[in-house]
């Protein structure tokens, strides 16, 4: 690490730090741009199709239909860039990156890693080390700020179906958020913080999800909404308002919009990842090697990632009702049983 | 006709909703793990232009006219095809061949034009039907596509040679008798 980083001039802590950026930044959307692979020839395996294989590296391999992403990138590029004319051409324009950052933004405080000390320097193994007095709150204000993308893209777009769509997509968002932090709060009380550090420290014995089944299954729910995922995608809906928030959105626009959904989804499963299922930690082991610890980190992400699509050719979309009952009715209460649940047994001592 | 809708009265189990999701999931699982292992060659969808798929039986594919060992066609022109085509496909113009009406007074008939318009054709089988002499088959070519409309109208020898390389037959473009000069009437003996 020192030797490379003297190679290139640099201090250790600033190579350091540029090499996490790149990870951090890079590794997301690497999986994001994948999972669109993902979710297109698993859906297709689930459903007893073959999916997307045609499309050919160099007009020669194949490679399980892989190139069909390069040339899905490439199309959208090159596509005409349309803006309807009675749109809000700046806040057009905008909506993609408001939806793109904050899905970006997210992964910055989950660690990936244990961090580890070599020479003198401690290296944290998350872009935004430890103590830095966010915690686990930033990946919650980030991913509220979420929200403002959708509805900028929708209000900007001036259309009928966009504006349904950004309606019913915030009105969603906001109510399993609250469940969603109702969730989380459970977890800071039983972690004794909200550092994503102490909190993996906390789940040493057992994983949170152990203990908080309900408040796990309060969250994972809630995860579904604030992805706008199926069975909660109400941003879209074919049948109702055509293509929803992004109806009026074509090439790299619409490109940004559709690798921000996927963003916020390795998001979410990284929250899940560190907030339940103890991060980086391998059962079994009390201090893995780092290298163990972030491939435990990343095989858990990519289950859960993988978990997100299942679910969605599982499920179909509920109706708006249905989601607001499910929302205000049984998960609210669900989350607040949770919260008194934990805050009874830590009284009691357990 | 009404239909008497039976409220079911779910378990609680099934009202958590959790539960029927996870043995949804588990469905979903089971086809994936299902498709993803099966061999290509084996699945439901053929790959169609690197498999190709063998038709069932009695597939009513692109037509061949019949023929003779020695190369002369079985139709007769008799007209029935065309009269029980109901797309009205087919045209054909007869002639007289042979020395029989000569001999025997009679005339043999062949057709001296013989056309399906294949983009009319709706691959029903009812001149397979309809023929007397077995004439007339529908085998199991379903690639039929072409640049232009022109070469869909297929003639009597395109008909002819449709399936000639696959039963390793010899292509042929010309009868072995000759056709006889049009007279309705018996010639005099000299």
């Amino acid at each position: 690490m020192e030797s490379l980083a003297s190679q290139l001039h640099l201090m250790p802590e600033t190579f350091w730090m540029i090499a996490k950026l790149a990870i951090v930044f890079l590794g997301p959307l690497t999986l994001a741009a994948l999972l669109t692979w993902v979710e297109r020839r698993g859906s297709a395996m689930i459903q007893d199709r073959v999916g997307p294989n045609r499309a050919l590296l160099f007009g020669r391999w194949r490679l399980l239909g892989l190139p069909q992403l390069a040339a899905d990138g490439i199309k959208f590029f090159l596509k005409e860039d349309l803006v309807p004319a009675d749109a809000s051409p700046v806040l057009f324009w905008l909506a993609p990156l408001l939806a793109f950052l904050p899905a970006v933004l997210g992964f910055a405080i989950i660690p990936f890693g244990r961090s580890f000390t070599q020479g003198g320097h401690t290296y944290h193994l998350s872009l935004l080390d430890p103590g830095n007095g966010m915690g686990m709150l930033y990946p919650m204000a980030i991913g509220a700020v979420a929200v403002y993308g959708i509805l900028t893209a929708a209000w900007s777009s001036n259309n009928k179906w966009s504006i349904l769509g950004g309606m019913r997509s915030s009105a969603q968002m906001v109510s399993y958020e609250i469940s969603m932090s109702l969730a989380v709060v459970a977890v800071f009380m039983r972690a004794g913080a909200y550092d994503p550090e102490q909190i993996i420290a906390a789940q040493a014995g057992l994983w949170n999800v152990a203990p908080q089944v309900l408040g796990f299954l309060a969250f994972f729910v809630c995860m579904f909404a604030e992805t706008n995922r199926l069975p909660f995608d109400f941003a879209e809906g074919e049948s109702e308002i055509v293509a929803g928030f992004h109806t009026e959105y074509g090439s790299m626009k619409f490109a940004l919009l559709q690798l921000a959904e996927y963003l916020h989804l390795v998001t979410a499963a990284a929250l899940i990842v560190t907030l339940y299922f103890g991060g980086w930690r391998v059962p079994g082991l009390a201090d893995p090697p780092v290298l163990l610890s972030v491939a435990a980190f990343g095989a858990k992400l990519v289950f859960f990632c993988w978990v997100f699509i299942w679910v969605r050719w599982t499920l179909p979309r509920f109706r708006f009702d249905q989601l607001m009952f499910l929302g205000w009715k049984v998960l609210l209460p669900l989350s607040l049983g949770n919260l008194l649940l934990q805050a009874w047994l830590m009284r009691r001592g357990w | 006709m009404a239909v008497l809708v039976r409220k079911v009265e779910l378990s609680w189990l099934d009202r958590t909703y959790v539960w029927p999701v996870l043995k949804g999931m588990a469905v979903t699982i089971r086809h994936f793990l299902k498709q993803i292992t099966t061999r290509p060659s084996k699945r439901y969808t053929v790959d169609y232009p690197d498999r190709k798929r063998t038709p069932a039986p009695g597939y009513r594919g692109l037509h061949e006219l019949k023929r003779f060992e020695d190369g002369s066609i079985k139709c007769v022109a008799c007209f029935m095809c065309a009269e029980a085509c109901p797309a009205r496909c087919i045209t054909i113009e007869s002639e007289e061949y042979g020395d029989l009406n000569r001999t025997q007074g009679f005339q043999e008939k062949r057709p001296s034009v013989f056309r399906i318009d294949m983009l009319r054709c709706i691959y029903c089988g009812m001149c397979e039907e309809a023929c007397p002499k077995d004439a007339i088959w529908l085998r199991d070519d379903y690639e039929q596509s072409s640049y232009d409309r022109l070469s869909l109208q297929m003639g009597k020898w395109d008909l002819m040679n449709t399936y000639a390389d696959r039963d390793r037959k010899p292509r042929i473009d010309r009868d072995p008798t000759p056709t006889v000069p049009h007279h309705s009437v018996l010639p005099e003996e000299p």
